[in-house]
């Protein structure tokens, strides 16, 4: 059996006028030939709208081809009466984990697949034990979805595909939307599925981190397969992928740089492990462990000590206390003797997972959520004082949330970049000034002003958001994982934007992440939180000293930063706190 | 947090009325419903009255859950009590002005409470000792035989259970855009109705786009697990009845057969 056989395949999206007429047409896939070998990890990669995700949906017969041929387990799945064979066949997993849980009860929700394929009563309890256990989720087999984190929720759709006892899982973008350990949880789950079980597995994603260990890769542009091989032959074409927006691990490109400057190594490292041991081959001729006997001299670097901000906080938290649904049976504590204070002009990363009270810590800063104990002041004064005029304070504090979908409501890009103005009671001129400032500011074509909002790409819509806080000059700008869902270029290109924002206008920046590497780059300042306390505020440099620490609350340091600590303790002198790949370069040479 | 709130109010316990099929409480609660409204005197009521404390006892709900349950009610209750109390006529026992109370109206008042509160107290046992989903699971299969007259007991059933899955979902979504809106100064909590209403397009629109979206990827979701109708279809969970439907059922029909004999024969 063959899992996928795709043979010239085309796919025109069409858009029909009231009348029936053709009124647009998108070439969205464009002559795609792709085999899949029977047992096999594929990663099919992409940047936002490269068609990987309609290729994943022929797969599944979800759509059908306007040109060419799709088998899916040899069969064609152009033909009618193979449709429930195939989807049968071909499991397929979502983006959004609440979306695809069918059933308010976990094992009730894996058992709705093999409900629709009419099996009978008791096999499907044996299958539902079967796949649940096979994700590691027994033990939640009556719980409500709802109570479950994402990652959980995903392994929960996964074994709903299992119970339908497929040869083929295809994944659509499955950790888009999940934090770091989700998103390792999901993928555990699919590779032991594919080593154990030979359940071929295709994954779609755009994050590279996640392919390295596939059989082989398909790199998706436009509409067509622009690149294929093993992960080592791909990520040794880093020039390449990065034109297709997308991005190398960090190692990946470290080597590649060094390659450039005249450093013997081969061209696709891919992890920090592997570029230790390859740099130390070139650099001293010997292997890791034989150099570090010789060497063990450490080299601290000594550099730039940032200077302290002095003088008096923008906002500052002082024993603040949070405590979700209290004196209920649901009574949580988010937030457990928290002080920071922020000065004017920084940039500060918050880091944590989901659940360490990151999310409720940005709210207090703004007035959304009240402390349940403690005090949190806004240039000195105390923002629950009496008469403290709190609306004033949401315009001095912005604060975007994670989706932009959460905000955008009025029919254009202008209109709604003004809601926020217009509540501030300004005349029709300055709203106008402002929106316009703003959109101009975060980068939006004058030609998309009169768009809807709905019509605009992931990153678009993530700038006209961001215009929508911007737009009420706040002193602070706080943003929610703003990068979150978006490929790895339109990643950067945000983080750019709001650097240079914060540049041009001396706004103080609070950058809710996960991401590690990209926090590393910008922020001055580094609020790491865990458990509902502050762990360390300090500068990347220092707070990425403590990599134990870090790994214990599930967060990493950049790979930069892991490989540098790795050589130093191999006995290669180089400075261990190199947080940027331009740092570590700097480093090596 | 928003995710706990439940739909419903059911009472987790481990009793025979709990473990009824909900085929059989449904059509109880049926026929209860029914039994209110077969007497006109007082004497009914302690019929009522036995035969429902008997499943109450059975069922292990506190009998503090049942009074909770009167509390939406309260309005309703006062209402009907005091509208009796006041507009029957009859021989009349206190007047003042224009309002008097008859003892017609203070007998038809507490009868026609009490008789609500008994209705209210059987209606909230079931949703007690069942879960939504039981309940779902039941209707559709009290509902299949309309089928034969193209009545979608499936499909209604199967929009119930999304229903119920996704208000919480939606619950906590429409929380999340209120504070987007409120992060951008909207004004949720001040002025007339007509501005209030007015403050809440910015939250209705992004919850109505995304209701759109959640519909559609759900639908996509349960086409690729094979979802083609009810037609075909087993179930984890069938619904089969047991020892202990039969004895609920005969339970009932002794009921319904005491209050009937007793409305023919003793005139109450």
């Amino acid at each position: 059996m063959i899992p996928v056989k795709i043979r010239d395949l085309v796919h025109d999206f069409v858009t029909r006028d009231e009348e029936g007429n053709l009124a647009d047409k998108k070439r969205a896939l464009d002559h795609i030939e792709l085999d899949v070998e029977e047992g096999q990890f594929i990663a099919v990669l992409g940047a936002n709208g490269s068609g990987k995700s309609t290729l994943a949906k022929h797969i599944n017969a979800l759509l059908l081809p306007t040109k060419g041929q799709v088998l899916t387990c040899d069969m064609d799945t152009a033909d009618d009466n193979y449709l429930w064979e195939i989807r049968k066949s071909a499991g397929m997993v979502f983006q959004n984990p609440d979306n695809q849980i069918v059933a308010t009860v976990v094992e009730e929700d894996v058992a709705f697949g093999p409900e629709n394929l009419g099996i009978p009563t008791e096999e499907i309890i044996e299958r539902v034990n079967d796949s649940l256990k096979a994700v590691g989720m027994s033990q939640y087999n009556a719980s409500s979805p709802n109570h479950l984190s994402g990652g959980q929720k995903q392994r929960v759709a996964i074994a709903g595909i299992l119970a339908m006892e497929p040869k083929c899982i295809l994944m659509d973008e499955p950790t888009a939307m999940l934090d770091p350990v989700g998103r390792r949880e999901v993928l555990e789950t699919v590779r032991r599925l594919n080593r154990e079980k030979g359940i071929t597995v295709i994954l779609i994603t755009h994050y590279m981190e996640e392919v390295i260990d596939a059989d082989r890769i398909f790199v998706m542009s436009e509409g067509h397969v622009a690149m294929q091989g093993t992960p080592r032959e791909i990520f040794a074409r880093v020039d390449e992928l990065k034109e297709l927006r997308l991005e190398v691990p960090q190692v990946t490109e470290l080597a590649h740089e060094l390659i450039k400057r005249g450093v013997p190594m081969p061209a696709s490292i891919l992890t920090p492990e592997e570029f230790a041991e390859e740099y130390c081959k070139a650099a001293t001729g010997r292997t890791r462990s034989s150099a570090a006997e010789e060497n063990r001299a450490e080299t601290a670097y000594n550099g730039d000590t940032d200077e302290n901000c002095a003088g008096e906080p923008v906002l500052s938290l002082q024993d603040v206390r949070f405590v979700y649904g209290e004196n209920t049976a649901f009574e949580t504590v988010a937030l457990e003797s928290v002080n920071l204070d922020i000065f004017q002009g920084e940039y500060i990363g918050l880091i944590g997972h989901t659940g360490s009270g990151k999310s409720t810590l940005i709210q207090l800063l703004n007035g959304l959520e009240k402390a349940t104990a403690g005090t949190v002041r806004f240039l000195g004064e105390d923002i629950w004082a009496e008469g403290y005029n709190q609306r004033q304070l949401r315009s001095n504090v912005g604060l975007v949330f994670q989706y932009p979908d959460h905000q955008l409501f009025e029919a254009t890009v202008i209109e709604d970049v003004s809601y926020g103005p217009g509540n501030q009671g300004l005349s029709k001129e300055e709203i106008r000034e402002r929106a316009e400032w703003a959109l101009t500011l975060v980068g939006v074509d004058k030609k998309q002003w009169t768009m809807s909002p709905l019509e605009l790409s992931g990153g678009q819509k993530r700038r006209v958001a961001i215009a929508g806080v911007l737009a009420m000059k706040p002193k602070v700008l706080i943003l929610d994982e703003p990068t979150a869902g978006l490929d790895p270029a339109g990643r950067d290109e945000i983080l750019g934007e709001v650097d240079r924002i914060r540049r041009e206008t001396g706004m103080t920046v609070v950058l809710v992440s996960h991401r590690m590497e990209d926090v590393a780059r910008f922020a001055d300042r580094l609020v790491v939180i865990s458990d509902g306390h502050i762990l360390y505020a300090d500068t990347p440099r220092e707070v990425f000293r403590h990599r134990d620490e870090l790994t214990a609350v599930g967060l990493e340091v950049p790979q930069v930063t892991q490989v540098m600590q790795m050589l130093n303790r191999d006995g290669i002198p180089c400075r261990t706190d190199a947080i940027t790949i331009a740092e570590a370069l700097e480093a090596l040479q | 947090m928003l995710r706990d709130i439940t739909i419903g109010q059911y009472y987790p316990a481990k009793s025979c009325i709990h473990r009824l099929d909900p085929r059989t409480k449904i059509v109880g609660t049926i026929l209860y419903i029914v039994s209110l409204f077969l007497f006109r005197s007082f004497s009914g009521f302690l019929v009522v009255g036995t035969a429902f404390a008997g499943v109450l006892i059975l069922s292990r709900v506190p009998f503090r859950y049942m009074l909770r349950g009167l509390r939406p009610i309260l309005m309703l209750l006062a209402f009907t009590v005091l509208c009796n109390f006041f507009l029957t006529s009859g021989e009349v026992v206190w007047q003042w002005k224009f309002l008097k109370i008859t003892k017609e109206g203070l007998e038809r008042g507490a009868f026609m409470g009490v008789r609500l509160i008994l209705l209210i107290f059987g209606t909230s046992l079931m949703t007690y000792t069942t879960t939504p989903n039981q309940l779902t699971d039941g209707l559709e299969r009290l509902l299949s035989p309309l089928k034969v007259i193209h009545f979608p007991a499936h499909e209604m059933a199967m929009m119930m259970s999304i229903a119920l899955r996704f208000i919480p979902i939606l619950t906590e979504e429409a929380d999340r855009i209120r504070k987007a809106q409120m992060a951008r100064g909207a004004d949720m909590e001040s002025g007339g109705p007509i501005k209030r209403a007015k403050a809440m397009i910015p939250v209705f629109i992004p919850l109505l786009v995304s209701a759109f979206r959640r519909a559609f990827d759900l639908a996509m979701a349960m086409e690729a697990r094979c979802y083609h109708g009810g037609k075909g279809r087993t179930k984890m969970k069938p619904l089969r009845y047991h020892m202990a439907d039969l004895f609920g059922y005969v339970y009932l029909a002794c009921y319904m057969a005491t209050i009937i004999t007793l409305r023919i024969w003793l005139k109450i």
